[in-house]
């Protein structure tokens, strides 16, 4: 099972953070245009999911999944989303999306005066907090899967 | 102290809104002085119910364990002195820099957050009885070191 990537964007579509782990295809396109795609595919899939819905959702879009990948989604309340794509192996990781939520990014940005919020995170112990909790996550490792 | 996470945001307010540019020497010492107040405050609670201090070391005891647990929620790692009226108090992982950084980063930024403790611990020294000048120090970002000097009457 593999992490490929993560994607950090707060309520107005700003992408606060990026990180790749093992990515093998480049999108072809600059990041800052990935990111707009990216994001405009998220609100454009939500609206999507809520309008289709024939009953009153409480979680709304939770996750898709294509032949190769998983894209696992999280929406806070404040309109922060977690977006992580893993493989077809990787089951319901809501929990974990929620630990990257309250205990990184409101522990090491919310809380740090020198970050401002809705800019991209400049913060080195964020990226570390980061790094080491996604790699210390069980299904991060590419052998395993 | 009352509840940990809403001193905590007050306090980063704080600091960030009195030191904002060009104003970082007014705002330290502003700072400085709400931590002494408050220092006192604390100081004269906290030793109520308890017996007298011996000497000084005694104090700087207090100052280690008592004082830094309400307000931390640990106590000092390191307390040093040269037996002459200088003490160092070192903290590893000072509360209010463990969210910014663990190196190197934003340590331009850190004497505003550790203004406020300066005072704190004088004016809790002062509630006792001794005048001091205290200094902070931090070289790598969570562990801060306290320089407590005690003015000889």
């Amino acid at each position: 099972m593999t992490v490929h990537n993560l994607y950090l964007f707060d309520r107005n579509g700003i992408c606060l953070h990026y990180g790749e782990w093992h990515r093998k295809k480049q999108a072809g396109i600059s990041m800052e245009e990935e990111f707009k795609l990216m994001y405009g595919m998220l609100f454009s899939m939500r609206s999507f999911v809520g309008k289709m819905s024939p009953v009153d959702m409480k979680d709304g879009f939770l996750a898709f999944q294509t032949s190769k990948y998983k894209l696992h989604y999280y929406e806070t309340p404040s309109g922060l989303k977690v977006v992580m794509n893993t493989d077809l192996g990787v089951g319901n990781i809501r929990d974990v999306l929620h630990q990257i939520y309250s205990n990184i990014y409101v522990e090491f940005v919310v809380k740090n005066p020198l970050c401002s919020l809705s800019e991209p995170i400049q913060s080195e112990l964020f990226r570390a907090k980061l790094d080491s909790f996604i790699r210390g996550l069980p299904f991060f490792s590419a052998r395993a899967g | 102290m009352a509840d940990s996470p809403l001193f905590q945001a007050l306090h980063m307010e704080m600091a960030h809104a009195l030191c904002g540019e060009g104003e970082q020497e007014k705002g330290l010492g502003a700072l400085e002085g709400v931590g002494f107040r408050v220092g006192q405050g604390l100081s004269e609670r906290l030793t109520k119910e308890m017996p007298s201090f011996k000497d000084e070391l005694d104090v700087l005891k207090f100052l280690c364990k008592d004082l830094w647990i309400t307000v931390f929620k640990k106590q000092v790692d390191n307390l040093r002195t040269n037996h002459q009226g200088t003490y160092m108090l070192q903290d590893n992982q000072f509360l209010l820099l463990s969210q910014l950084s663990n190196g190197k980063q934003y340590l331009e930024e850190a004497p505003k957050f550790l203004a406020f403790t300066c005072g704190l611990v004088k004016g809790a020294l002062s509630n006792l009885g001794f005048d001091s000048t205290v200094t902070a120090e931090v070289t790598v970002m969570p562990s801060s070191k306290f320089q407590v000097v005690i003015q000889k009457s």
